[in-house]
Order: structure tokens, then C-alpha cells, then sequence
């Protein structure tokens, strides 16, 4: 499914179809993406079990503490790369927003609330067509940035969890148990919100495989992000990389 | 009818005959019957009353004749000498003198004189050899003391280890439980730490300093525990492996989940609930069911408020109330906390806005931010299917109703993609779904987008249809 950057053909024969693509996510951003995927699938299989430790199907797991140990282990090295991931996700935007290239696509604007609002007339039989979108709409938005607290609240609680005496030499006592709380409850959210929301989206509602191939078909371009299409089909531009374009 | 009825008189005559036999023979035999007490009636203890009641027994009398006069002994092989003097009284106020047992129902071989002969290494080997016969009546209890750490130890060849006699005495055997009830009396509670104290003497004296032994032993409050309750009675086992550790919250929750019995001290009955509710108790919880035998290293109610030293939690010298006092609980496997660290634990509360306020303000965030994420999402997802489902039904409809309109505004779009008014991105959608059917001339893009540029460039893309 790679780009293939064949002569534009002058006529097509019968059959055959071309299909434009745009480009969407750099490389960098799809390893990211299928970094964190593994790293949310494998501390959710090994934290899920810690908490529902009263029922069966968790307790054919940890059956013995010796389990316990290999899970909480596996648990504490994917909570490692997940911080290398964050970190480095982090460090990129620092680095070009030190740059000034830093691209303010993803950050939430007035914008995303009209369209929010335009989106809530629409499925409520007001309005008759979707809003436009630029490259990412307000629900990508919504999911980045939900995600993206979700995360730093899951790190945060979590390494509290993990280093309670070196926490309470600063911190009261008392975050031990509210971080070990909020870390219990907050997966259960990212789980409603990643099963619900996000996979409604990008499997349901469409299925939407640009995090992984990178690009997105001209239709779906023009379907879905009408202002993107229109903004890549009429301004020129001198290469700027993938996922960094200024608006 | 009178021949008829003949043969039922005799039988009738003889049921009676029987019966009084019956009855003569039993009251002959006086207080043979077994003991109450006695959980269930045994094989041997049939027997015996049966051999009660068919030859004659040896009378206390018979035997007291000798064996009450002082100064009766016999040395032994290694030259311990053994009293063979039983004081009338002591014997007549023991629960078998009560209940009219005969000396002979225990010594069975010495019904005879001249006695048979009697061989013992030293006095506990004595007592070894006649303990064995409180098997032959209380053969219940006897099994379940096999099972003992005692047993054990006596069968590794710890003579010291106690058998029966050791604790419930010999001649001056007492009733120890209630008649009807079988549960064990307030005067012989009062009495079980000083019975257990005669080996194990530097535990009791750790144990009557406590909360609870200070209160039996001075106070004579006997609703607290006393060795027995912990370690159990005849079978007690070895309280030092990982099965009762594991086991052992449970053991105080049996008393300290009682009401009836906490509320006269003003203690709370939350205490299991929210020991587990913590990661402490969460684990011994789960691996007392799961793997009773493996170790682990997670606290358990004794680690923090001691073992036999248990001391109020507000004792100002020991009290685990303070700080500090929980601080070196802590430390055994916490080496490096600080004095923040002992309110990491709970301390048994609920979480409420005066206690761990912290704690109870998440939760109750989270009480409302699930259903609002929950729900929210849910009321989105379905309204956005339910709406989908409308659009496709809708275009199944026939062509030149509904999107006729647009197909006027359309061609310009195509010709000049550089329109970028909110009105064109606006119909955009509608527009795409047609591009879909169109033959592949809109690849001919104009020239500002040359296609073999770079990657980042829109490509190309050939699918074969």
C-alpha cells in the first residue's frame, strides 16, 4: 500500500482507477502511535487482572504470587516504555516549538467548539450537512487530548505507586491511597473511552487505517476533511515533512 | 377371639418382664452412662459400659484401702520416685469422681493384687504410658490432639511436649465446658493462660501485659481471647506457617467483626473490611484463597499490632495511634520511610472529608466523571449511528429528488479546487460521494500539484477496480 509515483497516466485504460493520496502521519508519528497502542494493550492486560482480583477469570491468573510478581513485572516494563514514549513525544514538540515549527493543528481552538456545536445540530436533524474539518476535527482532537491527561494522570498515580517512600519524603501520606484510587478508576475510563469512542471512529463509523499506512485517500480527504483538501490541492508547498505543516 | 388374643398377652407380659430387667440392670450399673461431654460415644465406650454392666468392677473403696495412705512410692529405673498416694478428696472432686467413674476404668490392668508388674524409665515416661487411656473414652478429642503440634513434637521425641494430663491433670480432672451447651466455662477461660503459661511461660508473661491478657487476668474479662481462641484447642497447629498467616485476619476478624461484642468497647467492625479494601490485604486475601502455603511478605494484623504483646492502638508508649510507634512497624519492610510515610496506610478508615479527604474527593470525582464519560460517549456513538443509518436511507431514495441542487454547484468545485469557501467545504461531502463514481480524469490535477515531487506530496496511487 505504498505510494507509487508512477508517470500520471494520460488517458487510463478502462478498469483501472487511480486514487489520489495525502499524506497524514509521518513515520515517526505511526511508530508512535503503534508503540502506544502495544503499551495501553499490555498494561491494561496486566493491570485489569490486579484489579479485579476478587473474580474468577482474574484469579485463574494470579493464582499465585509468583504470578503476581511476572505481571506486575511485565506491568512496570511496559510503564517504562510508555514513559519513553511520552518523553519522547514531549521532547519532539519542545524541539520544534523551540523552532518555531511546531504545528498548531492539534491544539484546540474556538473553532472545534463551533464545530462541536454545528455537529450536535447535524445529528439532531437541524442542520443538514457536517461541518468541514481542517486536518484533524474536533473528536481527534477530543480523543489527543483526553488521552493525552489520561496518560499523564495514569504515569503520575502510578510511579506514586511504585515509589511510596521516596514520595512521601516530599508528599503527604495520603496521596499513596488516593493516587493507588485514581489509578484503578482512571484505566476504567481510558478503557470506556478507547472502546467506545475511539474505536467507534476509527473501525465503525469508518474504517480509518491512516495511523498505520500513513495516508488517506482522496475521497475520505474531501469527505471528512474538506478544509485540509482544499488547503493541500491549492497552495504549493516546498516539502514541508508530514505532521508538522503550518496552518 | 380369646384364642386369638392369647399369644399377644404372653409377648406383651414378657416386652414387660424385659423391660423392667432393662431398667434394674442400668440402675444397677449407677452412673456408668458416659460422661455428656464426651463429643460422641464411642466403640471403647460401649464396651465398657457393657463390661460395667455384665462383671463386677473393683470398688475406689477397694483401691483407696492402699493407695490413700501417705508415703505409698516406687522408684523408678532411674531412680524417680512416684507417688502412689491419691487423695480421696481430690479424686471425689474431679468431674469422674463426680460422675462415679471407678479407678479401674483407667488403670484397667490393675484390678487384680498383687498388681502386675510396672516398668517406666523416669516419672514422664509414666505419664506418657497412662495418658494413652483417655483415648479409650474421649477418643474425639484424643484423634484431633494427633493431629497437634504436641503430637508432633512428641513424635520427633520431645517427651516435654504436652499430652493430656498436662493440661487437663490427672486425678483432679475439671469440667472445663457447659453441661448443655459444651461451650467452655468463664472460670476455665480465666485458668487456659496460666494452664498453657506452665511450659510456655515467656509468651504468657508478653501475653498478660497485653490488651487482652490485662484485661483476663486482672480485670477476669472473659470476652477476650486467651490461647485457645488463636491457636485452637486440641489440634492446635504450628502457628508459624505461611497457611496461618495467611489465615490469621480472618482468625481476629472473628471477634472483631462482631458486634455483639466490639460494640461494648467502642471498636469498630470496619476493620477486615478496609484492611482489605487495601493492597496489604487485597494480596493475603487473594492468596489465602489461591495458594494458602505460599509466602508472602504483605503485612497481616499481627505484623503491625503484635503478636502476643497487642497493645491498645492509643497506648501512649506502644500505641500504633502515634505516628511513630506505626513508623517502626513500617520499617521492617519499608527500611528507608519516613515520617510521612506511616499515613500511606489508612489507618482503618473510610475515607470521608475528615479522614483521607484527599482520597474521598477522588472518588467522588470519579463517581461523576465515569457516568458523565460513559454516558456522553454513548449518547454521541448512538446519535451519530442513528444518523448514518438515516443518510443511507435517505439516498436509496430515487436520484432526481434530493441532490439535484448540488449537482449545479458542483462543477465549478471541480474545475477550480482552489475555492476554498466555507460554502464549498461545506459541500464537500455530498461532493465526494459522486467523485467516487466519476472516471479517473480528476487525477489530471492542475500543475501546482506535480504528483513524483516526494512522499509528502499528495501520490498517486493505481487500483485496479
Amino acid at each position: 500500500m505504498k505510494n507509487q509515483n508512477v508517470p500520471t497516466p494520460t488517458s487510463s485504460s478502462p478498469g483501472v482507477k487511480l486514487v489520489r493520496t495525502f499524506p497524514r502521519f509521518s513515520a515517526s508519528q505511526r511508530w508512535e502511535h503503534a508503540v502506544l497502542l502495544l503499551c495501553v494493550a499490555v498494561l491494561l492486560a496486566t493491570g485489569l487482572p490486579q484489579k479485579y482480583n476478587t473474580t474468577a477469570w482474574s484469579q485463574a491468573i494470579i493464582s499465585t504470587p509468583a504470578r503476581l510478581a511476572t505481571l506486575q513485572l511485565i506491568h512496570h516494563i511496559a510503564a517504562l516504555v510508555l514513559t519513553a514514549l511520552v518523553l519522547y513525544h514531549l521532547g519532539t514538540a519542545i524541539y520544534m516549538m523551540a523552532r518555531r515549527k511546531l504545528s498548531g493543528e492539534m491544539l484546540p481552538a474556538w473553532q472545534d467548539v463551533k464545530d462541536a456545536w454545528h455537529m450536535l445540530l447535524y445529528l439532531v436533524y437541524i442542520k443538514k450537512q457536517k461541518p468541514a474539518f481542517g486536518k484533524y476535527n474536533f473528536e481527534q482532537k477530543a480523543t489527543y487530548w483526553f488521552l493525552f491527561f489520561t496518560i499523564a494522570i495514569m504515569l503520575i498515580s502510578g510511579y506514586i505507586m511504585w515509589f511510596p517512600v521516596v514520595v512521601t519524603r516530599l508528599l503527604p501520606g495520603g496521596v499513596i491511597p488516593a493516587a493507588i484510587l485514581a489509578h484503578s478508576t482512571e484505566a476504567m475510563v481510558t478503557l470506556i473511552f478507547i472502546v467506545l469512542f475511539h474505536f467507534y471512529h476509527v473501525h465503525l463509523e469508518r474504517l480509518n487505517l491512516s495511523i498505520f499506512s500513513g495516508w488517506l485517500n482522496e475521497e475520505d480527504m474531501r469527505t471528512y476533511h474538506a478544509m485540509e483538501y482544499n488547503r493541500l490541492v491549492s497552495t504549493p508547498r516546498a516539502d514541508p515533512p508530514p505532521g508538522d505543516k503550518q496552518v | 377371639m380369646r384364642r386369638l388374643a392369647r399369644p399377644t398377652v404372653i409377648l406383651l407380659a414378657l416386652a414387660f418382664l424385659i423391660g423392667c430387667l432393662a431398667v434394674l440392670l442400668t440402675a444397677n450399673t449407677g452412673n456408668a452412662a458416659i460422661n455428656p461431654q464426651v463429643s460422641e460415644p464411642t466403640p471403647e465406650g460401649m464396651q465398657i459400659e457393657e463390661s460395667n454392666s455384665t462383671a463386677p468392677i473393683v470398688s475406689n473403696q477397694v483401691c483407696l484401702g492402699c493407695h490413700s495412705q501417705p508415703g505409698l512410692t516406687m522408684t523408678l529405673e532411674n531412680g524417680d520416685v512416684l507417688d502412689l498416694t491419691v487423695n480421696p478428696d481430690t479424686y471425689a472432686a474431679s468431674i469422674h469422681g463426680q460422675d462415679g467413674y471407678a479407678c479401674v476404668q483407667c488403670h484397667t490392668n490393675l484390678g487384680n493384687y498383687p498388681h502386675p508388674a510396672f516398668k517406666a524409665a523416669d516419672l514422664r515416661d509414666v505419664t506418657l504410658q497412662l495418658t494413652n487411656v483417655c483415648d479409650r473414652c474421649h477418643s474425639g478429642e484424643y484423634n484431633l490432639t494427633m493431629d497437634s503440634v504436641h503430637a508432633a513434637a512428641q513424635a520427633a521425641g520431645i517427651r516435654e511436649a504436652a499430652v493430656c494430663t498436662d493440661c487437663h491433670g490427672s486425678h483432679d480432672v475439671r469440667q472445663w465446658t457447659d453441661q448443655n451447651t459444651h461451650e467452655i466455662l468463664s472460670s476455665a477461660r480465666l485458668s487456659i493462660p496460666t494452664t498453657c503459661a506452665k511450659c510456655h511461660n515467656a509468651i504468657y508473661q508478653k501475653y498478660s501485659t497485653s490488651v487482652h491478657g490485662a484485661a483476663l487476668t486482672q480485670e477476669g474479662n472473659t470476652d477476650v481471647p486467651t490461647c485457645i481462641d488463636c491457636h485452637g484447642v486440641h489440634n492446635i497447629g504450628n502457628p508459624t506457617t505461611t497457611a496461618f498467616r495467611l489465615k490469621s485476619p480472618e482468625l481476629c476478624a472473628s471477634c472483631h467483626t462482631n458486634p455483639a461484642i466490639m460494640d461494648k468497647y467502642g471498636i469498630s467492625t470496619d476493620v477486615l473490611n478496609t484492611y482489605v479494601a487495601d493492597f496489604h490485604g487485597t494480596t493475603v486475601t487473594l492468596f489465602e484463597k489461591q495458594s494458602p502455603d505460599s509466602p508472602t511478605n504483605k503485612p497481616v494484623c499481627y505484623d503491625c499490632h503484635g503478636i502476643h504483646d497487642i497493645s491498645r492502638v492509643d497506648d501512649p508508649q506502644t500505641g500504633i495511634q502515634m505516628q511513630q510507634n506505626l513508623l517502626v512497624r513500617c520499617k521492617v519492610c519499608h527500611p528507608d520511610a519516613t515520617s510521612n510515610f506511616p499515613s500511606a496506610w489508612m489507618s482503618h478508615y473510610i475515607p470521608s472529608p475528615q479522614h483521607y479527604s484527599l482520597v474521598y474527593y477522588v472518588n467522588l470525582f470519579y463517581k461523576f466523571f465515569i457516568p458523565l464519560v460513559l454516558g456522553g460517549m454513548v449518547v454521541l456513538v448512538s446519535m451519530d449511528v442513528g444518523h448514518s443509518v438515516y443518510v443511507k436511507a435517505r439516498r436509496r431514495k430515487p436520484r432526481p429528488t434530493a441532490p439535484k441542487p448540488m449537482e449545479t454547484v458542483n462543477p465549478p468545485l471541480d474545475e477550480q479546487p482552489s475555492a476554498s469557501s466555507s460554502l464549498a467545504s461545506e459541500l464537500a461531502p455530498a461532493e465526494a460521494e459522486q467523485q467516487g463514481e466519476q472516471p479517473p480524469s480528476q487525477a489530471e490535477q492542475p500543475p501546482e500539484n506535480p504528483p513524483a515531487a516526494s512522499e509528502d506530496t499528495p501520490g498517486e496511487e493505481v487500483t485496479h477496480g
